[in-house]
């Protein structure tokens, strides 16, 4: 995929998770979000803070055109884009940046990436599901949202990556 | 190093991100009174924790001017209570001689006892004053509960006694104000335990009367309580030996009474 299609297909995926928050209300206790495996997918030549622009522009319209409060998920989303490379580099080794080539599920293996998938949908929930319940809501509450978010973020998100990944866009 | 290891990107990036996160919370707080309470509520916090760090820094550099108060205080004070100390020092000699009255012809010297044995048959105890605070040998040792020694050296700053309880030593005692009199000796056993003996038969007594100095011997003062007088074991059938409870308590001697009559080397000259 070249460049120009890659964001593309990344702002039709933002429609799609504004529809999704705005439709798909499947429960209190999940939360689904395609944002963080989007940031993740972003290219590794994409330096670092241009990747935390783009996820706190992304973070900004899905809170702006949704239902949610306005900086929530900027707040969660940028700390992926912060941590992006490094997750990849501890998962893929530096060998992709050396290459200066991007993950895919076949050239890496579907462990590796799910790994990936499963570190950034974790903090990305992690900081979502504590600043959305602001001290109020109970620690039990905040533990179910949080793992039963992270499996279905985690499966939806497996889509996405055969969308976004590499060697599935040639 | 490739360019992304660099750490000036790195710093850029951190930067960049905390500035975000910032914005990110403002938006948060202006948009959501939940949120607004609790980004309020955290920042107190980290302000609190913040602020109360840099005041444990700043009383950290301030402990050597408060060390120096508090040493300067601590001298102030502990000379205020070594002033009080003397005090209470000189009027609890005090209060010993007038409790037995001072004695014309002996001479009173306040002392402390600094060590004393208890556990032995041949007891003893070390004062802290010597010849050069006027304590000469053959000096008697009293407290306000009687008698307790007798000096038998001195050195220049402190004075070596037998203790009443040895049994080398003996004292004139006498039953009652006016009556007989014997040689006191401690009996060998207990603590405040002593035997009143060659006490004449013909002189009578009540248990429960009070032993005192006999004033015959050179070394005490007469009339200075000793004990109280229990039962009587009459000897070889021609004198009593009485038991008799002291009132001094060995355990608990601390200031004493050093007592000297003027007259003793005088009176020793006759070699009686």
């Amino acid at each position: 995929m070249r460049k120009n299609s890659f964001f593309l297909v990344y702002l039709l995926l933002t429609v799609v998770q504004m529809l999704i928050c705005n439709y798909f209300n499947l429960s209190p206790y999940v939360m689904l979000s395609i944002l963080p495996v989007m940031v993740l997918c972003i290219p590794l030549r994409v330096p670092t803070w241009v990747t935390m622009v783009i996820a706190f522009a992304t973070g900004f319209v899905v809170d702006l055109l949704s239902e949610g409060i306005l900086g929530l998920n900027v707040l969660a989303l940028v700390p992926v884009a912060f941590v992006r490379k490094e997750v990849i580099r501890l998962i893929f080794g530096g060998e992709l940046f050396a290459r200066k080539e991007d993950f895919a599920v076949r050239k890496n293996g579907f462990g590796m990436v799910l790994m990936a998938i499963i570190l950034v949908q974790a903090l990305f929930l992690a900081i979502y599901v504590w600043a959305d319940g602001a001290g109020t809501r109970p620690l039990s509450f905040q533990a179910i949202r949080f793992g039963a978010s992270l499996v279905a973020g985690v499966l939806v998100s497996l889509l996405v990556i055969g969308i976004l990944a590499p060697d599935t866009r040639k | 190093m490739p360019k992304e290891r660099s750490i000036l990107p790195r710093i850029i990036s951190a930067a960049i991100f905390i500035l975000m996160e910032i914005a990110a919370l403002q938006l948060l707080s202006r948009n959501a009174s939940l949120q607004q309470i609790w980004i309020a509520r955290a920042a107190h916090g980290v302000m609190g924790t913040v602020w109360g760090s840099t005041q444990k820094i700043a009383n950290y550099f301030n402990l050597r001017k408060i060390n120096e108060d508090l040493a300067k205080e601590n001298f102030e004070l502990r000379e205020e209570l070594d002033t009080y100390r003397s005090e209470a020092h000189a009027r609890r000699i005090d209060s010993l001689g007038i409790a037995h009255g001072r004695v014309q012809g002996f001479d009173y010297v306040p002392a402390e006892v600094i060590k004393i044995s208890r556990n032995k048959q041949h007891n003893y105890m070390i004062l802290n004053k010597g010849y050069e605070d006027g304590i000469q040998e053959k000096s008697g040792i009293i407290t306000r509960s009687g008698v307790v020694g007798i000096v038998d050296a001195v050195s220049a700053h402190h004075a070596y006694a037998f203790s009443f309880q040895n049994s080398d030593i003996s004292i004139s005692g006498r039953l009652g104000e006016e009556g007989a009199t014997g040689l006191l000796v401690w009996d060998g056993v207990r603590s405040n335990g002593a035997i009143l003996q060659e006490v004449p038969l013909q002189y009578k007594y009540e248990v429960g009367d009070t032993v005192y100095t006999s004033g015959h011997s050179l070394v005490f003062p007469p009339d200075i309580p000793l004990g109280l007088a229990g039962d009587a074991k009459v000897i070889n059938g021609a004198t009593n030996e009485i038991r008799v409870d002291l009132f001094q308590d060995f355990t608990a001697i601390r200031y004493v009474t050093v007592v000297h009559n003027t007259a003793f080397d005088e009176v020793e000259d006759f070699g009686l």
